[in-house]
């Protein structure tokens, strides 16, 4: 009986649920750390996974979702240009995202790239071209409604690369089935910030509270 | 070509634009430096012949500006420290106004004179046109600034029937184009210059005949400074001849080492590289399909095949272009016209008719598309336009970067894309700037030492919002807590744009957290606004 177990265990195609925040698989796709423990230890891979879909759900604008990115962005700033990962795209943003506070983080807001997108296909077609286009360390984008069909399309561009591809859309969406890879909603509280884990492999929902605390 | 590959000799001073260099195919030592004690003569080897056709344009500064015919007009410049006239046109001329004058002496002289300043750069414009035109002759033009050309034609003289009829040939061009000018020909393109100052119409056509006809010209043709020319007055020189007679080591003493060097080579004793003159190349072609296209799904393939010629034309160039205009002819309505630009010169044309598709998505034809004509900008050379090793090179990443770019602009517009960049600045709002992404820009200083202390927010509102008061105290969406604060900005009262405000962190009920001001105006209401958001 034990002895089949393990066989069965053993092998390498077998995924299992427990082991998976643990020890991600050999050969997975590369992660990125978020800089923030807490949500680090909650993590496949300890970090952002790149080259899929990140949804985080915002209950409004400034919620703290730009903390939570700030240094993952930092570390892919970092990286020299040679890479051919140039730009920190950022498509159709709330508001304009405040230079002197990006450098003051270490970001150099050469790497930076705005666009503005009024309707929504356009929006969903320049997402899709920043991930396809390879030349994207990051693309963070701001959608509300989006049909499920041009989600999965996005999901695939992303797969295309290994862009840090972050969605983010209003708390209300929540509902609404995804195919990002990782699901997280924004919950800010007097303390700080709570996140809530709600898709993410191997893993249930999980709430993490006042992720920016130590 | 490239231009690395063109450039044999290592001088370009015109930074590559204009094409080959090349060369009388004679080698010399170059010009004896001044303290040499004996200059030596340059070796003669044969070579093969060369025939120059010197086109001098005296009135160049007058047909250059785009001026009418109505009454007296001269063209002034400064030459040193005082104002001359160079040259003016025959309604002043029969005045007697003439090049050399002070504008003083020519305005005494023609009562109502205009003068208008001399303006090289719509020279050199109008010298490049004619360079174009005299391409029809030879293929080996080359500009001679401020006021001539220089063609090498004995390639072209059997076409022609020999130099004069050549001569006759050039002469026609240039009256039907209304140029004031002057020709002559000579075996060196310097002797084929200083011929054409002189007089116009002399032909030398041998090298043994040139050292005769070249020692009886007045030594004022050669152009050399004022100072140059007075000294070999004194010496009692009137005639190129009569100086060269002269010993060579005491000349190279004498004299500056420039004016033998000149010499030699307008006697055909040195080589005198000329640069080959390149009109910078544009593709242009045009289709007419044999019906008229109603939609853009029909005009799409027709333009699909220009840009495959076009992309053939870039390909035997090793050349790209930044920009593209789409000219659609209509029916009984203006031409309109789709324009697309690259950041980078780009030769692919897969990547053109990709951008392409994006434009023609967004666009309404106002009528059936008779015709279409593409047109370019000038073709350049692209570094690596026949591929990159992968990893290596970042220029194969900055010409990725700069396609996403091209994407996104010929989609949502070229507004719609930006960049940003730090400014040294107090005032928040002023801090940075929008500005248009480079792909490959250099990465700039962050400026590290220009960064306020204080936290700043990672959003900025458009415009300060203005936040109710409850007990006293801000509010949005319930009583705000401050956290931090207050930072106080006080800037900008020199350029009418004061601002005087204290800052503060605060917290909403909800945990969010802004970046809020009081106004510290002296006059009006002490007022709270939102300026911004930690995000």
């Amino acid at each position: 009986m034990n002895g089949s177990l393990d066989a069965l265990l053993a092998n390498a195609t077998l995924w299992r649920a427990r082991g998976a925040a643990e020890a991600p698989a050999a050969g997975d796709r590369p992660h990125l750390a978020t800089g923030w423990p807490k949500l680090d230890a909650q993590l496949p891979g300890r970090g952002w996974p790149l080259g899929t879909l990140i949804e985080l759900l915002l209950p409004e604008a400034g919620a703290g979702e730009l903390s939570l990115l700030l240094p993952a962005l930092g570390a892919l700033a970092a990286e020299p240009l040679g890479a051919g990962r140039r730009w920190l795209a950022w498509i159709a943003p709330p508001h304009a995202p405040y230079p002197p506070a990006l450098a003051q983080s270490g970001i150099c807001p050469d790497r930076l790239l705005l666009v503005s997108a009024e309707k929504t296909p356009d929006r969903l077609w320049a997402v899709e071209q920043a991930l396809r286009s390879g030349s994207c360390a990051a693309v963070l984008a701001w959608l509300d409604a989006a049909d499920d069909r041009w989600l999965r399309r996005l999901k695939l561009a992303a797969e295309a690369g290994r862009t840090l591809a972050v969605l983010l859309r209003p708390a209300r969406r929540r509902a609404g089935a995804s195919p990002a890879s990782l699901r997280l909603a924004l919950e800010p509280t007097p303390a700080g910030l709570d996140l809530w884990v709600l898709k993410s492999r191997g893993r249930g929902p999980v709430r993490i509270h006042d992720v920016f605390g130590a | 070509m490239r231009p690395a590959a063109r450039n044999r000799t290592g001088s370009r001073p015109d930074g590559g634009r204009n094409g080959d260099l090349f060369e009388v195919p004679r080698t010399a030592p170059a010009p004896a430096p001044r303290p040499a004690p004996a200059a030596p003569v340059p070796r003669s080897r044969p070579v093969p012949r060369q025939l120059w056709l010197a086109v001098r344009l005296p009135l160049l500064p007058l047909v250059a500006l785009p001026r009418g015919a109505g009454g007296p007009w001269a063209v002034v410049a400064d030459a040193g420290a005082v104002r001359l006239v160079v040259a003016a046109n025959a309604a002043a001329a029969r005045f007697g106004v003439a090049a050399g004058q002070k504008p003083n002496a020519a305005r005494a002289l023609a009562p109502g004179l205009g003068l208008a300043e001399r303006d090289p750069p719509r020279e050199a414009r109008h010298l490049e046109l004619l360079a174009r035109w005299a391409t029809s002759l030879t293929p080996v033009v080359s500009l001679e600034p401020p006021d001539g050309l220089l063609l090498e034609v004995q390639g072209s003289l059997r076409l022609f029937g020999g130099i004069d009829a050549l001569m006759r040939h050039a002469a026609a061009g240039l009256d039907a184009r209304r140029e004031t000018f002057a020709l002559a020909a000579a075996p060196t393109p310097r002797a084929a210059a200083w011929f054409a100052r002189a007089a116009h119409g002399t032909v030398v056509e041998s090298a043994a005949t040139l050292a005769g006809a070249l020692g009886r010209l007045p030594l004022a043709v050669t152009g050399w400074p004022a100072r140059t020319l007075e000294d070999c007055a004194r010496l009692g020189l009137a005639t190129l001849g009569e100086l060269r007679r002269l010993p060579r080591d005491g000349l190279a003493r004498r004299f500056e080492p420039a004016l033998l060097g000149a010499l030699d080579e307008a006697f055909g004793l040195a080589p005198a590289p000329r640069r080959r003159h390149v009109a910078p190349e544009r593709f242009e072609e045009r289709l007419e399909p044999a019906a008229e296209l109603e939609s853009v799904a029909a005009l799409e393939p027709w333009c699909g095949r220009l840009l495959e010629r076009l992309g053939e034309f870039l390909k035997v160039r090793d050349a790209g272009v930044a920009a593209l205009a789409f000219t659609l002819v209509h029916r009984d309505r203006r031409p309109s016209c789709v324009r697309l630009g690259r950041a980078l010169p780009a030769a692919d044309a897969a990547e053109w008719r990709g951008l392409l598709s994006e434009r023609l998505g967004q666009l309404r034809l106002p009528a059936p598309v008779r015709a279409l004509v593409l047109r370019s900008g000038v073709a350049v050379p692209v570094a690596g336009a026949s591929g990159t090793l992968p990893g290596l090179g970042s220029g194969a990443a900055a010409a990725q970067a700069g396609l996403l770019l091209d994407r996104l602009r010929a989609r949502l517009g070229e507004t719609a894309v930006s960049g940003v960049r730090l400014v040294p600045e107090h005032r928040p709002e002023a801090a940075f700037r929008r500005v248009r992404p480079e792909p490959a820009a250099a990465r700039a200083a962050a400026g590290a030492a220009a960064l306020p202390a204080a936290p700043r927010p990672l959003w900025l509102l458009a415009a300060p919002e203005p936040l109710a008061l409850e007990s006293g105290l801000p509010c949005r969406a319930g009583t705000l807590a401050l956290e931090s604060g207050p930072e106080r900005i006080e800037s900008g009262w020199w350029d009418g744009v004061p601002v005087a405000r204290d800052y503060y962190v605060a917290r909403t009920a909800q945990g969010v957290r802004l970046w809020i001001f009081r106004s510290r105006e002296a006059c009006g209401p002490r007022r709270w606004f939102l300026h911004g958001v930690f995000g």
